[in-house]
């Protein structure tokens, strides 16, 4: 065992080391055995830079167990196809976007060698760029091509005019709607929130003998990050922002983000979602509406299928959705979610690292998780592709949700931005009696003072 | 003892099973339901027998797999620890040497740690020795987390031991040893059963540093594959029961057979001081 | 003379091996940890020695403070509890009755469901809509739902809820084994006297429980100190903090925001208090143990 250990040197730069020489010398037959039958025909299929006779580089890349587990299979079954000389090795974290951070920060943080390939939400790439966690891609990445995909997913992977990550799909905050009750009570979606507001109270008037239960808004406040989305929609929409346009200073106390958490507050929680929704994240808010109990309900673009899927949804066929709502003299702004490929900065195959990534990130890979797993491309080009639509015909009205959407604060500290944020919204929710702009001036105090700290530390 | 106040009894043991098992029986009645059930408004009572979430957990989360792992580390983790602890409980109960109410509050002081705060270090001195994303990665810190509550119970049950057949064979020439393994192990196999039934549940229940080692699918125990059947953004409530229901069973058949050995030996062992 | 020191090699050989154990996986840690604690670090940021800077931070920290203020009143509360319906499920299954082996294992399966599993359960049976609580206490009238986890009060009672379900029958078990040493005479003599069966309770069996009940207070304080499962998956701190305990505002320092040092010092000072703590009730419950060992 201990000779075809070393005759394959294995040991020197995998992390089959980690393993005793027996589960090692198992893991390099096994590799062989696999590697074999590719490596024949290989010789046919132009295998970029490398030959044969070499051992198979494995890839570590943390991921999740997915939605659709065999698409990825089947995805990642592909690249190793088109490139023999690379196994992927999937390491799993939890789907929350909370969660996979914080183990995946533990590895970066120990400089862990063995890993290679990862996700970042759309809020990390400061983080993991100002740790040195994340590889710069500018070079591997042209501007020809970043020009290809949607702006907004592009600007949420720049840091410091460097690039850090490769979006695979694109997610923003959207409104859904009981089209047959809208319908019914002859409005057209609305446009500003205070509309939604009279629409809704309108609606839940007239069905109170019928659906005594029905709810005018069902949205996510559950102390969480999707709080800081769902804030962000308000607050932008009414001109207002969390940080100030430099990004240097908090900007919460500024009337028009005050307003805007007031109308939340007085208008959404108090009267249309009930105070339930301090409970929700995106489960349990869309379990209201899919049962049929909310006429209006904001949610990521996965919603659509499952709001149309008879096996979960009662509301099959009555569902609309269209950009969120603004207030009068603002933007309609969408949270932007998603999740961008990485590459680590302790990776020794950064090459390959980044083959596979092109690779997944390619026109043909996200058209086929467009259709297969119902992942929204972040190609612009896709938006037109005839397959595309016809296997989701919702994108048609998305694109331009998409096109609104509106990144996070981005800077190294936004975990600790994000928890301060979800204190104060989440308080000034949960005790209606709190006073606003105190609780604003607390979170302001705090967030500048971590600002100034990661300036100080720079400067 | 006579029972002087039936009712009261009847009423105390009706209120203790239903407050213990209730809550429990409504996750396994949702473990039954089908997908649309699990979130009606108001909730269904009666499940439609489906058994779709079972198939789900067992197939497409892979759920015997988890156990298979769980099984591994816990036994591992309860044999290691009870052979490390039994000479050290063994030594601190019966033989004569210095520092001994150190050892037993230092261990007691040990085992009131936040685990968080030694997760962190821990699992660089795993990535060093190469034990991350490993069975025995795991089962050290587990050993090293159980150990000083089962060295407490198994010293005190020792020294409730009657000492006089050991003196007799220390006297006829046997060694500490040979007295531990002959004459004690023996006599104490209740308190050894207490012991390895704590340090089981507790390596088959631990989540939190079961996450931060075992990021490798294979090799990944129960607490973690449930936790990891939760979507980015979906919540799949039966399977979860279903996968619960599954993972709860063998305990409840270990309490089962068991729970006159676990009532024993704690009663022997914990509290007498 | 050699005999002794023999048994004195012997002795240590034997205890060798468990505290090699301790001394890597838990001390080692935790020295390094409370070195992390004297350093200043946060991403993007070089590390720097700042002495006791992180305590006096945790000191002036409000958000810390209300932490410490809702995880206190955890301990309490459910401890308490714990102790109370703790006693009773001891003294039910001390009884002799038909059945009493199932009883036993019937109480004894909350102590046994994974932490993570029995709070993913509550979350699921405190739901506001399609939750089974509601369903029992409501049955049909969904208008009278309540969304208990929405409230900061009822929130944190959830928790203590969930906390109380999961333990009390491990308490109880710790109270039965002290139930079990006292020795029948000692009723018999008081019935005799003529006592009632409260009488007997509170004038013979509470005395001698006393230890009993206080292993369990000390267990289950040092547990409930470090509570973080239930939170995390149930609440995640919220609503507004409100069950934020301070293992979690420790953890998410530690682990999501990166504050390295800051986490650390949260974590030690919990650890301290703890230890604290137990060297107050170890000095009631354990002293007559430890003078015995030094002996």
């Amino acid at each position: 065992m201990n000779g075809l250990r070393a005759s394959f040197s294995i040991a020197a730069y995998s992390p089959l080391r980690h393993l005793s020489p027996w589960a090692a010398g198992l893991f390099t037959v096994a590799v062989l055995c696999a590697g074999h039958v590719p490596l024949t025909h290989c010789q046919e299929l132009p295998a970029p830079g490398k030959h044969s006779g070499s051992p198979p580089i494995t890839l570590h890349f943390v991921t999740w167990k997915a939605d659709h587990p065999q698409a990825w299979d089947e995805a990642i079954q592909r690249f190793e196809q088109a490139y023999p000389h690379v196994r992927i090795k999937r390491e799993i974290a939890p789907h929350s976007s909370t969660a996979y951070h914080d183990l995946l920060t533990q590895k970066l943080r120990n400089r862990d060698v063995s890993l290679d390939l990862f996700f970042m939400d759309v809020i990390w790439p400061a983080e993991f760029a100002a740790a040195g966690w994340a590889l710069p891609l500018d070079d591997y990445f042209p501007h020809g091509e970043r020009e290809k995909f949607l702006p907004a997913t592009i600007a949420s992977g720049v840091y410091r005019h460097h690039i850090y990550g490769v979006p695979s799909r694109i997610d923003s905050g959207m409104l859904y709607y009981r089209k047959d009750l809208l319908e019914k009570y002859e409005f057209s979606p609305p446009s500003t929130w205070n509309a939604l507001v009279r629409q809704a109270q309108a609606i839940l008037e007239g069905e109170r003998t019928t659906h005594p239960l029905l709810r005018g808004y069902s949205g996510q406040f559950k102390q969480y990050e999707g709080l800081v989305c769902d804030m962000l929609e308000f607050v932008g929409s009414h001109n207002g922002s969390f940080l100030t346009e430099d990004g240097r200073r908090s900007n919460l106390t500024a009337p028009e983000s005050m307003q805007a958490v007031r109308f939340v507050r007085e208008q959404i929680i108090q009267r249309l979602a009930t105070p339930a929704a301090l409970t929700y994240q995106e489960p349990e808010s869309l379990a209201v509406f899919i049962q049929g109990k909310a006429v209006f309900h904001r949610n990521w673009p996965y919603a659509w299928g499952l709001a149309n899927d008879p096996r979960h949804s009662k509301i099959v066929g009555k569902v609309g959705v269209t950009t969120l709502p603004h207030f009068s003299g603002g933007k309609s702004t969408s949270a932007l979610g998603g999740w961008l490929y990485g590459i680590s900065a302790y990776s020794q195959h950064p090459d390959e690292a980044w083959a596979f990534i092109e690779f997944m990130t390619s026109p043909e890979s996200q058209k086929y998780f467009a259709i297969h797993a119902s992942l929204a491309p972040s190609r612009l080009a896709l938006y037109a592709d005839p397959e595309v639509l016809h296997a989701n015909p919702q994108y048609k009205n998305l694109l331009p949700v998409f096109q609104t959407a509106q990144p996070r604060p981005r800077t190294p500290v936004y975990p600790i931005v994000s928890h301060i944020l979800q204190r104060y919204f989440s308080r000034v929710l949960a005790f209606p009696k709190t006073d606003i702009l105190e609780e604003a001036q607390e979170a302001d105090r705090k967030i500048n003072r971590f600002l100034s700290l990661i300036r100080d530390a720079r400067e | 003892m006579t029972k002087p106040l039936r009712p009261a009894l009847l009423g105390g043991i009706l209120l203790a099973v239903l407050g213990s098992l209730c809550p429990f029986l409504w996750f396994v009645l949702t473990s039954f339901k089908s997908q649309i059930q699990v979130e009606a408004i108001p909730p269904t009572w009666w499940p439609d027998g489906s058994l779709g979430f079972y198939a789900s957990a067992l197939i497409e989360h892979r759920l015997l797999h988890y156990i298979l792992n769980s099984v591994i580390v816990a036994c591992a983790t309860t044999i290691i620890a009870l052979v490390v602890a039994t000479p050290a409980a063994y030594a601190l109960a019966r033989l004569r040497m210095a520092g001994k109410a150190w050892i037993l509050g230092g261990l007691l002081c040990v085992a009131m740690f936040p685990h968080i705060v030694i997760a962190g270090p821990v699992w660089q001195i795993l990535e060093r020795l190469g034990g991350l994303n490993t069975h025995w990665g795991l089962v050290l810190p587990y050993v090293s987390l159980t150990l000083p509550l089962a060295v407490w119970i198994l010293t005190t049950f020792f020294q409730e031991l009657p000492f006089e057949l050991e003196e007799a064979a220390r006297i006829d020439g046997c060694t500490a040893w040979q007295a531990l393994y002959r004459i004690v192990l023996p006599l104490a196999a209740p308190g050894l059963f207490t012991t390895a039934i704590l340090t089981f549940i507790y390596a088959w229940n631990e989540f939190f540093f079961a996450l931060l080692i075992l990021t490798d699918p294979e090799r990944q125990t129960l607490p973690v594959g449930i936790a990891l059947f939760q979507g980015e953004f979906t919540m799949p409530w039966g399977e979860i029961a279903a996968a619960s229901v599954i993972a709860t069973l063998p305990l409840i058949i270990i309490v089962l057979l068991f729970q006159r050995g676990i009532i024993n030996g704690l009663s022997a062992g914990a509290v007498k001081g | 003379m050699t005999q002794s020191t023999r048994e004195r090699t012997t002795g240590w050989l034997m205890v060798f091996p468990a505290l090699t154990f301790v001394a890597v996986f838990s001390l080692y840690p935790a020295m390094d940890s409370f070195l992390l604690s004297l350093y200043s670090e946060f991403p993007g940021s070089e590390r720097s020695f700042i002495g006791f800077g992180n305590y006096a931070e945790l000191v002036r920290d409000p958000v810390a403070h209300q932490a410490f203020i809702v995880t206190l009143g955890f301990v309490l509360l459910s401890t308490t509890l714990e102790l109370l319906l703790g006693t009773s499920i001891a003294l039910v299954i001390h009884e002799r009755f038909k059945g009493r082996g199932w009883t036993r294992a019937a109480v004894l399966i909350p102590w046994a469901i994974p932490t993570v599993v029995a709070a993913q359960m509550w979350r699921f049976l405190l739901n506001d809509q399609y939750g089974d609580v509601n369903a029992i206490l409501f049955g049909d009238q969904v208008d009278a739902y309540v969304p208990w986890l929405a409230d900061p009060w009822m929130a944190f009672g959830a928790i203590v809820l969930a906390d109380v379900w999961k333990t009390s029958s491990f308490a109880g078990l710790l109270i039965l084994a002290g139930l079990q040493v006292i020795p029948d005479e000692t009723y018999d003599a008081a019935r005799i006297d003529g006592a009632t069966a409260w009488q007997r309770f509170w004038h013979i069996t509470l005395p001698l429980l006393k230890p009993a009940l206080l292993t369990a207070l000390l267990f289950r304080t040092i547990d409930a100190f470090r509570v973080f499962d239930l939170v995390f998956v149930m609440t995640q701190g919220g609503p507004g903090d409100a069950t934020q305990v301070i293992q979690f505002y420790g953890y998410k320092t530690l682990f999501t925001e990166g504050r390295v040092g800051y986490g650390t010092t949260i974590s030690v000072t919990v650890f301290v208090a703890l230890a604290i703590l137990s060297l107050f009730y170890v000095r009631t419950v354990g002293s007559k143990l430890l003078q015995r060992e030094a002996a």
